[in-house]
C-alpha cells in the first residue's frame, strides 16, 4: 500500500509536470463545471417558463367569458410536464419527449414541443450536461491520460528498475490505478458537487442524488481500473489506446444507440398516426354521440330513460345532451387508456431491452442510473401522460356535468336555431374557475432510488469484472516485464 | 557473516520454448568485478534477469547474498542494485527527487547529508542535483543511477550494458565509480559487450556462448591485468560463431 501511494504521487507528479496532461484534466475540470453551470441554469429557465406556460394557460382558461360548457371542453387546455429538482444534471428523454399536452374533448392528443424539435438541429448532438461530460468525455479523457501508464514502464526499461527495487506488480497497478482514479475525481467533483447542491435546495432528493453520485463513481472507476488493466495487459503504447479507443467508440456511442435500435425492432412501436386511425376505426364502430341514430346511444337513451321512468328525454331530470356527452367521453377515455397500455407496455419492453444490454456496456447502466434519479426517465415521462389524460378525463367530465345538469334540455336541441335559447345555454365564468387545476405527482424518490438498484447493481458486476481483469493483468505483467 | 557476494550454478533459464541459458556457472565474490561478454543472443542479459528473479529459473541454483530468489524474492531483491543500459530512471523528476523515490520504494531512508555525500562521490555537479533528468546527459544519467546503487547498499550490483553510449571521459568516470564500489566490497556482475572496458576494471572475464561459460580469465595482479589478444581472439571467434578453444 506504501509502495502503490508512492508510485501514485511518481505518476501524478509525471502529470502535473507534463503539461498536456495538465491541459487535459484543468479542460474537464472547466467542461465539467460549465457543464453542471449551464445545464443547471437551463433547467432553471425552462423550469419557471413552464411554471409561467402554466399559469397562462390556467388564467386564459378561467377568463373565459359565459359560454356553453361544450364550446369549453372543445376550447381546451393546455399543460406543461414539471421539470424535477435533479434534471439538471441529466434532462434524460426531456429534451426528446414531448413536455406539452393539449387536453380537449374526445381526442388524446401527443405531448408536443420538445426542445430537438424547437430548437436548432445542433441539440441533436447532446447538450452540454454533467452526465454527458462523465458518461462520455470522462473516459475519453481518462483514456489519453492512462493508456501507457504501465506500457511506457515497459518499454523504457523503468519496469524492471521498479520490480528490482522490491515492487510487484501487484502495487505497480494499484499505485497507477491510485493516480488514474485521482484524476477520475477530479472529474467527478464538479457533478458531485452539483448533486450536492440540488440536493440542498431540495432535501426530499438528497438519496437519489447521492444515488446518481454513487452511480457516476462506479461508471468513473470501472473505466479507471479498465484503463490501468489495458495498460498492463497491451504490449505496446499505441496498442494499449487503439484498443481502448476502440471500447470507448462501443462502450459510450455504438452500444446505447445500437441498443436503442435493437429494441425497437425486437419490440416495435406503431407510429402515432397508425395509432390514432386504429383509435378512429375503433371509435367508430363503438357509436357516435354526435349522431341521434346511433346503436350505441339509442341503446344507451332506452337505459336512461327507463332507469327514469319517463319516455322522452325531455322529461328526464338533467339535459339528456350532457349525459350523452359524459357517457362518450367515458367510452372513449377507455378506448384510450386501453391504447396508452399497450403503448406503455411497448415501450417499457424497450426500456427493459435497453437495460438488459447494459451487460455490454456500462454507460446504458449509468444512464439509466442518473435518469432513474434524476426523474427525467421514461417512467416520469409515462406518468405524466397519464395523469394528464386522468387530469382531461376529469375536466372535460366536470364540463360535461354542468352541461347535464345547469343546461335546460329544450334550450339546448335549440340553441343553433333559437338565439335566445343559445343565450339561455351559456352558464356563468366562475365555473371555470372551478375546474381542477393540473398537478403532477412526480415518482417518489424512495420509487427512484428503487429502479435505480437494478442499474447499480450491474455496475457493481462490471466494476468487479474490471477487478478481475486487474488482478489478470498483474500476473501477466510479471511475466511481461522483460 | 561477511557479504556472500554473487553465485549462479547450472543455471538453465528457457524464454520463448527455447534454453537461453543452458547450465551457465560463475561466481562474483564480495568486492569483485566480473564482466560477462558474448554475443547478441549468447544469454547475458537473461542471467541478470534470472538473478533479479524476472524470469523463472528451470534448474540450477541463483544465489544472492546467500539467499536464493525463488525462495526469497523480496530479501534478493533487496540485495541488488540495477542498471540497465537505458538509466531507466524518471525523466520528470530530479536527480535528487529519483533517488528519493527509488531508496523510498525500496524501504530506505537516507539523509540529506548522505544524499549530498553520493552525489559529490559519483562527481555530478551538485547544480544539476535539483535538475530533471530530462536535461542531463547519459553519462549524468549514468552517475545519478550509481549514486542510488551507493545509498542502497546492497551487496550486488547488476550491469547491462553500461557504458553504451558514453564517451570516453564519462567511461572512464564510469570505471573510476566502478573500482570505488569494489572497494566498498559490492559484487559487480557486469554484462557488456565492450572488451576493452572490461580489461580495464574487471577481476575475471567471462565469455558467454549458447547460454554456457565458454571460457574464463582471471585479471593478473601485473601488467598487462588480461592477454589482449587471446581475449580479442576469443571474442571474435565467438561473435562469428565458433566456440573458443
Amino acid at each position: 500500500m506504501r509502495r502503490a501511494g508512492l508510485i501514485a504521487r511518481a505518476e501524478l507528479a509525471l502529470m502535473v509536470r507534463s503539461r498536456v496532461a495538465l491541459i487535459g484534466v484543468v479542460a474537464l475540470l472547466l467542461l465539467s463545471t460549465i457543464a453542471a453551470a449551464t445545464s443547471q441554469a437551463h433547467m432553471a429557465q425552462e423550469r419557471l417558463s413552464r411554471l409561467a406556460n402554466q399559469t397562462q394557460t390556467d388564467a386564459l382558461f378561467e377568463a373565459q367569458p359565459a359560454r356553453h360548457p361544450h364550446r369549453m371542453v372543445h376550447y381546451g387546455s393546455y399543460v406543461f410536464r414539471p421539470i424535477g429538482p435533479l434534471a439538471g444534471f441529466d434532462p434524460g428523454i426531456d429534451p426528446f419527449s414531448g413536455t406539452t399536452l393539449y387536453l380537449e374533448g374526445h381526442r388524446q392528443n401527443s405531448a408536443t414541443i420538445s426542445a430537438v424539435r424547437e430548437n436548432s438541429s445542433l441539440m441533436r448532438f447532446g447538450q452540454l450536461t454533467p452526465a454527458f461530460v462523465l458518461q462520455t468525455l470522462a473516459p475519453l479523457l481518462l483514456i489519453f491520460l492512462g493508456f501507457s501508464m504501465i506500457t511506457r514502464e515497459r518499454g523504457r526499461g523503468s519496469l524492471r528498475l521498479l520490480l528490482s527495487s522490491g515492487v510487484t506488480a501487484g502495487d505497480i497497478i494499484f499505485g497507477k490505478t491510485l493516480a488514474l482514479g485521482s484524476i477520475g475525481l477530479v472529474a467527478l467533483v464538479p457533478a458531485w458537487l452539483a448533486l450536492f447542491l440540488m440536493a440542498l435546495a431540495m432535501p426530499s432528493e438528497a438519496g437519489a442524488a447521492a444515488m446518481i453520485g454513487l452511480g457516476c463513481g462506479l461508471y468513473v472507476l470501472i473505466w479507471v481500473v479498465g484503463i490501468v488493466a489495458a495498460s498492463a495487459l497491451a504490449q505496446t503504447g499505441q496498442g494499449a489506446l487503439l484498443s481502448l479507443i476502440g471500447i470507448w467508440c462501443f462502450v459510450a456511442i455504438v452500444a446505447p444507440r445500437g441498443a436503442a435500435e435493437l429494441a425497437s425492432r425486437l419490440a416495435p412501436l406503431d407510429s402515432r398516426a397508425t395509432t390514432d386511425l386504429t383509435i378512429q376505426a375503433e371509435l367508430r364502430q363503438l357509436g357516435d354521440s354526435h349522431n341521434p341514430d346511433d346503436p350505441f346511444f339509442a341503446a344507451f337513451k332506452a337505459r336512461i330513460l327507463a332507469q327514469h321512468r319517463v319516455t322522452k328525454v325531455e322529461d328526464l331530470p338533467f339535459n339528456f345532451r350532457g349525459a350523452v356527452s359524459a357517457e362518450g367521453e367515458a367510452l372513449t377515455s377507455r378506448l384510450f387508456d386501453k391504447y396508452f397500455v399497450e403503448l406503455a407496455t411497448v415501450q417499457r419492453t424497450q426500456s427493459q431491452i435497453v437495460s438488459g444490454l447494459s451487460i455490454l456496456s456500462p454507460a446504458l447502466a449509468v444512464r439509466h442510473v442518473s435518469m432513474a434519479g434524476a426523474g427525467t426517465d421514461l417512467e416520469t415521462h409515462l406518468r405524466f401522460l397519464q395523469q394528464s389524460e386522468a387530469h382531461r378525463f376529469a375536466m372535460v367530465q366536470y364540463l360535461n356535468g354542468l352541461h347535464r345538469d345547469k343546461l335546460n334540455h329544450a334550450d339546448d336541441a335549440a340553441r343553433s336555431k333559437d338565439r335566445a335559447a343559445e343565450q339561455r345555454t351559456r352558464i356563468a365564468a366562475d365555473n371555470w374557475a372551478k375546474v381542477p387545476d393540473f398537478v403532477f405527482k412526480p415518482t417518489r424518490a424512495a420509487e427512484r432510488l428503487s429502479a435505480a438498484l437494478a442499474p447499480i447493481l450491474t455496475l457493481s458486476l462490471w466494476l468487479g469484472a474490471m477487478l478481475v481483469l486487474a488482478v489478470w493483468s498483474r500476473r501477466v505483467l510479471e511475466g511481461r516485464a522483460l | 557473516m561477511g557479504r556472500q557476494g554473487l553465485s549462479l550454478n547450472e543455471l538453465v533459464v528457457m524464454r520463448g520454448g527455447r534454453s537461453v541459458l543452458d547450465g551457465l556457472t560463475l561466481s562474483v565474490p564480495a568486492g569483485h568485478i566480473y564482466a560477462l561478454l558474448g554475443g547478441n543472443g549468447a544469454g547475458k542479459s537473461t542471467a541478470l534477469f534470472a538473478t533479479l528473479g524476472l524470469l523463472p529459473v528451470m534448474s540450477g541454483q541463483v544465489l544472492v547474498d546467500g539467499k536464493d530468489p525463488a525462495e526469497e524474492p523480496d530479501a534478493v531483491r533487496a540485495a541488488i542494485a540495477y542498471l540497465s543500459e537505458t538509466v531507466a530512471l524518471y525523466e520528470h523528476l530530479t536527480a535528487r527527487e529519483n533517488v528519493d523515490y527509488f531508496l523510498s520504494l525500496a524501504n530506505q531512508s537516507r539523509t540529506n547529508a548522505e544524499i549530498v555525500e553520493a552525489f559529490a562521490q559519483v562527481r555530478l555537479d551538485p547544480t544539476a542535483q535539483d535538475q530533471r533528468l530530462s536535461a542531463f546527459s547519459k553519462g549524468m544519467r549514468q552517475k545519478t543511477a550509481i549514486a542510488l546503487a551507493l545509498l542502497r547498499k546492497t551487496p550486488v550490483l547488476l550491469l547491462d550494458e553500461p557504458t553504451t553510449g558514453l564517451d570516453p571521459q564519462a567511461t572512464q568516470d564510469f570505471h573510476a565509480l566502478l573500482l570505488d564500489l569494489k572497494a566498498s566490497d559490492v559484487a559487480i556482475l557486469m554484462v557488456t559487450h565492450d572488451l576493452l572496458g572490461a580489461v580495464d576494471v574487471a577481476d575475471t572475464i567471462g565469455l558467454i556462448i549458447d547460454g554456457k561459460l565458454a571460457s574464463q580469465w582471471q585479471a593478473q595482479s601485473t601488467l598487462p591485468r588480461f592477454d589482449l589478444q587471446a581475449l580479442y581472439g576469443a571474442f571474435t571467434q565467438a561473435r562469428a560463431g565458433n566456440t573458443p578453444v
